[in-house]
C-alpha cells in the first residue's frame, strides 16, 4: 500500500494538488448537482459520485470505502474497484463534500467529483442487461443439452416416441427465452440492416437462428407434418451462448479501458478569488468569471482565464502550453495564459478572455481539427466483411437451390449449416479479441488504449518522435555540478543553499532542496527579492542565493541554468542545474533502436537545452524551438517522406502533433486534454512502457494475422462442405464454436506482456 | 420410466426458478465488482 501511495505522489507532479481552496469550491451548493443528485424524499440527502485515483486493486476499494464511512454524516459509501468510482450518500446537515473528499486524501488516494454520473448509470444498465442475456442463454443451453444428449447416445428404438416428444417440448420451452430475450440484439441489428438495405455480421446469424428455430418447432409440434426431421434447439442455444460470450468479453474489456480514460478528464471544479467593488475578495466558481473581472491567484494555483497582470509579480509555469521548460517571469502588465500555473507569489490579474475564447480552448479546437485527418482502419475491415457476408448469403441460397428438387429438407439444413458454419465469429472476433486482450494487458500495467485500431498502426511504426519537456525529462530540474570558492567544500555549500532555498517555491530552489533534503543550517530571516534571489541571515552572516548579477558572480557563457551563492566576501558557490532526465530514458531509447526504430527529438524548448538532453541520450536527430504548428509540419514532412510516425508527448501544446502522427502516446502527467487526444496514455512516468507497448502491439498484430488466416482457412474448407450437405447443423454449430474458441484462446495469449 | 413425465417438466420449472434467482442477483449489484468481496476476508473488520 505504501508503494502505491508513493507512486501516486510522483504521478501527480505537474498538476497542483487539490488545494484547500479547490476543495472549498466543492462546498458551494451550486456545484453539488454537477456531481450528484438530491434525494427525492429528503432534500438534505445527496447522492454524489467520486472518481478515486490511485486504486490498483480491490483491496484499495475497501480502504477508500472505510475512509469515507468514517466521516460523520456519510450514510453510505460504495466503491467499485473495477471502474474506480465511488458513490457517497451524505447529509448536507451534517457534513460537506470537502470533508469526505479530505478523508479519501488522508487515506492516500486522489478523489475527484464525477460530473457524468448520468452516463455512468446508463452504462451500468446496459452492462447488466448484457450480463443477464448471457446468463439466460448459458443456463438454458446447459439444460437443453441435457435433453439433447440422450437422443445422441440412445440406440434406435430405446426411447419411446412420447418421451422423445416430451424432451423436444421441454427444449422448445427453454429455447424460447433464449430466442426472445438473449437474441434480442441480433434480431434488432439484423432488422435495422434490412431496413437500411445493408449487410452486417448479425444478419446471417439472425437468419440461421430463425430458420433453425422454425424447422425445429415444426418438428416438435407436427411430428408428421412437412418437416419431420431433427430438432436443433441445442445448436441454437449453444450458438447464441458462444456469440454472447464473445460480445460480453468485448464490452467488458472495452469499458475497462474506456472508463479509465474518461476518468482522466475529470478535475476539481476550479474556484477563484474575485475582487468585489469594495476591494474584498469572494470565492466563486470559474464558470462565473466575466471579462474585466479582477481575480487574485495564489501560488500553486492555475490561472483561470487569459488576462493581464495588474498587481504584483511572479513566475508562471507555462510548460504545458508553450513547451518552455523554465518558469517565465511575469511583471508589469504581462500576459497570463489560462491553464498555466502561478509559481511564486499571489498576484492580481484582469480577465480578458474566458472559457471557449482562451488560448487553451483554441489549442483544444486545433487538436480536434487534426484528429479528423486520422485514417479510418475500422472502415476498411467493414469493407472486406460486407462482400464476404453477401457471399455467405448467396452460398446459403445456392445450397437451397441445389437440393430443392431432390430433397428440400436437406437443402434447408445445408443452408443453415452454411449460415452457421461461416458464423462470422471467427472472422469478427479475430481482430477485436486479440486487440482487446492486448489492451487489457496494457491497461493492467498502466497503459491505456483509446483507439483499438491504433494497435495496428503502432505495429507498423518505424520512427519514434519524442517531445522533450515532461517526456524525456521530468518537469523539474536537478542539481548537476557544483563549483565552490577555495576553502569550501561542495557539500557544505549545498547544505547552506538548500537551507535557504527551503523558504522559496522557485523551481531552482526546489532543485536545491531535493538535492539536499536535510539542509540543517540555521537560517534566520529570509527575504525574497523577485527576479533576483533570496537574501538570508545565517550563522555565516548575510548570504545571497540567486542570479549571477545578484550574487556578483561571473555570468555563465552557455545557456545552462545556474544558481549562485555569495556571502559578505563575495562569490561562494555556483550550482549548475540540469534537466532531470527520466531514469529509464536512456535504456528505453537503446531498446527502441534495437527494435529497428529511428528515434528523434522534437521540442519547443531552446536549442541549447534540447541539444544537451539529446547528447546525454545519444539521439542524433533533433529539432528544437518548434511551435505547435511547426511540430505538426515536421511530422507531416516525415509522413510525406514515407515514415510511419509514433509521437510521444505530454503537453497541451503537443495536442495537434499527437493527433497528426499515425500513433500518439501521452505520458500520464500530461494535461488532461492532451491525454484524451492521444491513442495511448501511459499512467505514471515510465518511458520503458513505450517500448513494451510497441513490442506488444507487434505481437498483437502477429496474432491477429494468425487468427485471420485461421478464419479464412476454416471458411474456405467449411463452406464447400456445408453447401454440398456434408455438414449438418450440429456439426456446423460445433465447428463454429471450436473455431471461435481457438481464436479467443489464441488472443488470450496476449493477456500477458512479455518484455 | 413414467417418472420422466414428471421430472422433465420439473426440470424446466427448476431452470426457470434458478434464472429468477440470477435475475435477483444481477439487479442487486451482486455482479458489479467481483474482486472486492473476495479480498474482504483479508481485512480486519
Amino acid at each position: 500500500m505504501q508503494e502505491m501511495t508513493l507512486d501516486k505522489m510522483t504521478a501527480g507532479q505537474g498538476v497542483p494538488p487539490a488545494t484547500a481552496a479547490g476543495m472549498a469550491a466543492l462546498d458551494d451548493p451550486l456545484e453539488w448537482p454537477t456531481f450528484g443528485r438530491q434525494d427525492r424524499s429528503d432534500a438534505a440527502l445527496w447522492d454524489s459520485h467520486l472518481l478515486i485515483e490511485g486504486m490498483h486493486c480491490a483491496a484499495c476499494a475497501n480502504i477508500v470505502e472505510r475512509a469515507l464511512r468514517s466521516v460523520p454524516g456519510v450514510l453510505q459509501a460504495e466503491v467499485n474497484g473495477v471502474t474506480g468510482r465511488a458513490s457517497v450518500k451524505w447529509s448536507a446537515d451534517m457534513t460537506r463534500p470537502s470533508e469526505w473528499v479530505a478523508a479519501v486524501h488522508r487515506a492516500g488516494y486522489g478523489a475527484l467529483p464525477v460530473t457524468n454520473a448520468e452516463a455512468l448509470a446508463e452504462r451500468r444498465k446496459t452492462q447488466r442487461l448484457a450480463l443477464w442475456r448471457w446468463l439466460v442463454a448459458g443456463f438454458c443451453m446447459m439444460q437443453v443439452m441435457m435433453y439433447a444428449a440422450p437422443v445422441y447416445v440412445a440406440e434406435p428404438g430405446e426411447m419411446t416416441p412420447d418421451i422423445l416428444h416430451l424432451m423436444r417440448w421441454a427444449s422448445w420451452v427453454l429455447t424460447l427465452p433464449v430466442l426472445l430475450f438473449s437474441c434480442g440484439p441480433f434480431f434488432g441489428n439484423a432488422w435495422r440492416d434490412v431496413r437500411r438495405r445493408q449487410v452486417s455480421m448479425d444478419l446471417p446469424v439472425a437468419l440461421g437462428i430463425l430458420i433453425m428455430f422454425v424447422v425445429s418447432s415444426a418438428a416438435t409440434f407436427w411430428p408428421h407434418g412437412w418437416w419431420a426431421g431433427e430438432v436443433y434447439f441445442d445448436s441454437i442455444t449453444m450458438f447464441v451462448f458462444f456469440l454472447l460470450t464473445g460480445r460480453l468479453l468485448e464490452t467488458r474489456l472495452r469499458n475497462r479501458t474506456a472508463g479509465a480514460l474518461d476518468d482522466l478528464m475529470q478535475r476539481l471544479p476550479a474556484s477563484v478569488e474575485r475582487q468585489l467593488p469594495d476591494g474584498s475578495f469572494e470565492r466563486v466558481s470559474v464558470r462565473r468569471l466575466r471579462p474585466a473581472d479582477i481575480v487574485r491567484v495564489l501560488p500553486g494555483e492555475a490561472f483561470p482565464a487569459d488576462g493581464e497582470l495588474v498587481e504584483g509579480e511572479t513566475l508562471a509555469d507555462e510548460a504545458l502550453l508553450t513547451g518552455e521548460s523554465r518558469p517565465v517571469r511575469k511583471e508589469g502588465h504581462a500576459e497570463l495564459i489560462a491553464g498555466s500555473y502561478n509559481l511564486a507569489s499571489a498576484v492580481l490579474m484582469r480577465v480578458s478572455r474566458t472559457g471557449q475564447d482562451t488560448r487553451y480552448a483554441q489549442i483544444v479546437a486545433m487538436m480536434e481539427q487534426a484528429a479528423t485527418d486520422k485514417p479510418r482502419l475500422a472502415q476498411l475491415a467493414d469493407r472486406i466483411a460486407q462482400p464476404f457476408l453477401l457471399f455467405v448469403l448467396l452460398a446459403a441460397l445456392a445450397a437451397v437451390a441445389y437440393w430443392w428438387q431432390t430433397d428440400p429438407a436437406r437443402g434447408l439444413m445445408a443452408a443453415v449449416a452454411v449460415l452457421v458454419v461461416t458464423c462470422p465469429c471467427a472472422l469478427s472476433l479475430a481482430t477485436p479479441a486479440a486487440m482487446l486482450a492486448a489492451a487489457g494487458a496494457l491497461a493492467r500495467c498502466g497503459v491505456l488504449t483509446r483507439r483499438l485500431q491504433s494497435l495496428e498502426a503502432l505495429a507498423g511504426i518505424d520512427t519514434v518522435v519524442f517531445d522533450k519537456t515532461g517526456t524525456l525529462t521530468n518537469d523539474r530540474m536537478q542539481v548537476g555540478s557544483i563549483r565552490v570558492r577555495a576553502g569550501w567544500d561542495a557539500d557544505r555549500a549545498l547544505r547552506l543553499a538548500a537551507s535557504i532555498a527551503r523558504h522559496s517555491l522557485h523551481p531552482a530552489s526546489r532543485a536545491l532542496v531535493a538535492a539536499c533534503p536535510q539542509g540543517s543550517e540555521t537560517v534566520g530571516k529570509v527575504e525574497e527579492i523577485p527576479g533576483q534571489g533570496l537574501l538570508a541571515e545565517t550563522a555565516h552572516g548575510q548570504v545571497r542565493l540567486g542570479s549571477a548579477r545578484f550574487c556578483g558572480a561571473e555570468q555563465a557563457i552557455h545557456a545552462q541554468s545556474q544558481v549562485h551563492l555569495a556571502d559578505a566576501r563575495g562569490w561562494l558557490a555556483t550550482f549548475d542545474l540540469d534537466e532531470d532526465i527520466r531514469v529509464d530514458a536512456a535504456e528505453s531509447i537503446v531498446r527502441l533502436r534495437a527494435a529497428g526504430l529511428q528515434v528523434e527529438i522534437l521540442s519547443g524548448d531552446r536549442p541549447a537545452a534540447v541539444e544537451r538532453v539529446a547528447e546525454r541520450l545519444q539521439i542524433g536527430r533533433v529539432t528544437a524551438d518548434s511551435r505547435p504548428q511547426d511540430k505538426l509540419a515536421h511530422v507531416r514532412a516525415l509522413q510525406a517522406a514515407g515514415r510511419h510516425v509514433l509521437m510521444v508527448g505530454d503537453g497541451l501544446n503537443d495536442g495537434p502533433v499527437l493527433a497528426g502522427a499515425q500513433v500518439s502516446v501521452a505520458l500520464g502527467q500530461a494535461a488532461p486534454l492532451a491525454q484524451t487526444r492521444a491513442d495511448f496514455v501511459i499512467l505514471g512516468s515510465r518511458l520503458s512502457a513505450v517500448v513494451s507497448l510497441l513490442l506488444h502491439a507487434r505481437r498483437t498484430m502477429r496474432i491477429v494475422r494468425q487468427n485471420l488466416a485461421w478464419a479464412a482457412f476454416y471458411n474456405a474448407v467449411c463452406i464447400p462442405l456445408a453447401v454440398t450437405g456434408w455438414i449438418n447443423a450440429w456439426i456446423a454449430g460445433l465447428g463454429m464454436a471450436l473455431s471461435s474458441l481457438l481464436v479467443i484462446l489464441n488472443a488470450a495469449r496476449l493477456a500477458n506482456i512479455r518484455d | 420410466m413414467d417418472i420422466l413425465f414428471l421430472l422433465i417438466p420439473l426440470s424446466v420449472v427448476l431452470v426457470l426458478a434458478i434464472l429468477a434467482g440470477l435475475w435477483w442477483a444481477i439487479h442487486n449489484d451482486q455482479f458489479d465488482d467481483l474482486e472486492k468481496e473476495g479480498e474482504r476476508i483479508l481485512h480486519d473488520d
